[in-house]
């Protein structure tokens, strides 16, 4: 076999290895961990529930899809099979900001009336904002 | 769905009056596709739901970016390319439970209901009827229920290239672990 034709087959070998590689790392990559991603907000749980009541459609370009500190009092903490969902005080008697928290092994969990910070996603809002991949913020 | 925002806030919003309606904001719906080449599942536990014991109504409201998946790239397909959530952000049910009567909200117990009711998903609405548990407790209710649904009903158009690895019918499980409004 000819010198050209072996680094040619080589080439196209090693470009595979990559290839599959990439795939398969971006196949299963799991959700971002979003203790060391940088907030592009940072807000009380009273200030991001009135943006999205008083303008939902103008918050919802705002703030979903969008990575939020948000601070707050802890109202009530319920937990599930494998997350743990806390519910921040915003100064509304039925609204709040409910924060999931998907990964739970490590995690200290807040109590009710201690205020914290919580980074997550923002998903929403239905008569609750949602934020979701939620990590509890230690300053 | 203005609509359904109404009758959610409107049958929340008569709980002082009447302690007869139940309520979630932290309820589970999954749903989970089982085909040979892989499986699928994605979790939503910030369901919002409103039960009715006096009449049997049931509604329920989620977001579908809250749903939750084990891989990044899962997440996006389904937001981007199947559910579009940027522009069918909600999906929602209301419904009725059709043997209200068979269910003794005084006795503690597991009574089994039947439930129909229209199913909105990606901005496409359809009837549908399933089966379910109601269980009474001490100062609430758990509701629980599985059913199939078919996302091309709902309009959600499946790749031919994936059309192997996700299932025709969506295995949906729903739990609810309800409190009275007047305590939430």
């Amino acid at each position: 076999m000819k010198p050209s034709v072996k680094i040619a087959l080589f080439g196209v070998f090693f470009l595979a290895v990559i290839g599959i590689g990439t795939a398969l790392y971006l196949y299963n990559k799991k959700p971002a961990d979003l203790q060391n991603v940088k907030p592009e907000f940072t807000m009380t749980a009273g200030e991001l529930l009135h943006a999205f009541e008083s303008d939902e459609v103008n918050a919802t370009v705002k703030y979903v899809n969008k990575v939020i500190d948000v601070s707050g009092v802890v109202a009530t903490s319920l937990s599930g099979e494998n997350t743990y969902t806390i519910a921040l005080i915003t100064g509304s008697s039925i609204s709040f900001v409910i924060c999931t928290f998907q990964n739970t092994s490590n995690m200290i969990q807040p109590l009710v009336g201690e205020t914290i910070t919580v980074r997550g996603t923002c998903s929403g809002y239905l008569m609750d904002v949602l934020m979701n991949n939620c990590v509890a913020i230690i300053k | 769905m203005r609509r359904l925002v109404l009758l959610f806030f409107l049958l929340f919003s008569i709980h002082v009056a009447n302690a007869q309606k139940y309520m979630t904001k932290n309820g589970f719906i999954g749903f989970a596709s089982h085909t040979s080449m892989e499986e699928i599942k994605g979790d939503n536990n910030q369901v919002a739901s409103v039960l009715d014991i006096k009449t049997g109504e049931l509604v329920f409201q989620v977001l579908m970016k809250s749903f939750h998946f084990d891989r990044a790239l899962l997440e996006e397909h389904f937001n981007e390319n199947y559910v579009e959530s940027d522009k069918f952000p909600k999906s929602s049910f209301t419904g009725k439970i059709t043997n209200l009567s068979t269910v003794d909200f005084a006795k503690k117990g597991i009574y089994p209901v039947a439930v129909d009711g229209e199913l909105t998903i990606h901005g496409i609405v359809k009837k549908i009827s399933s089966k379910g548990t109601l269980e009474v407790l001490d100062g609430g209710i758990n509701a629980s229920s599985k059913f199939n649904i078919n996302p091309e009903d709902y309009g959600i158009a499946i790749p031919s290239l994936v059309r192997e690895k996700i299932s025709k019918d969506l295995e949906v499980t729903v739990t609810m672990k309800y409190a009275p409004l007047a305590t939430n």
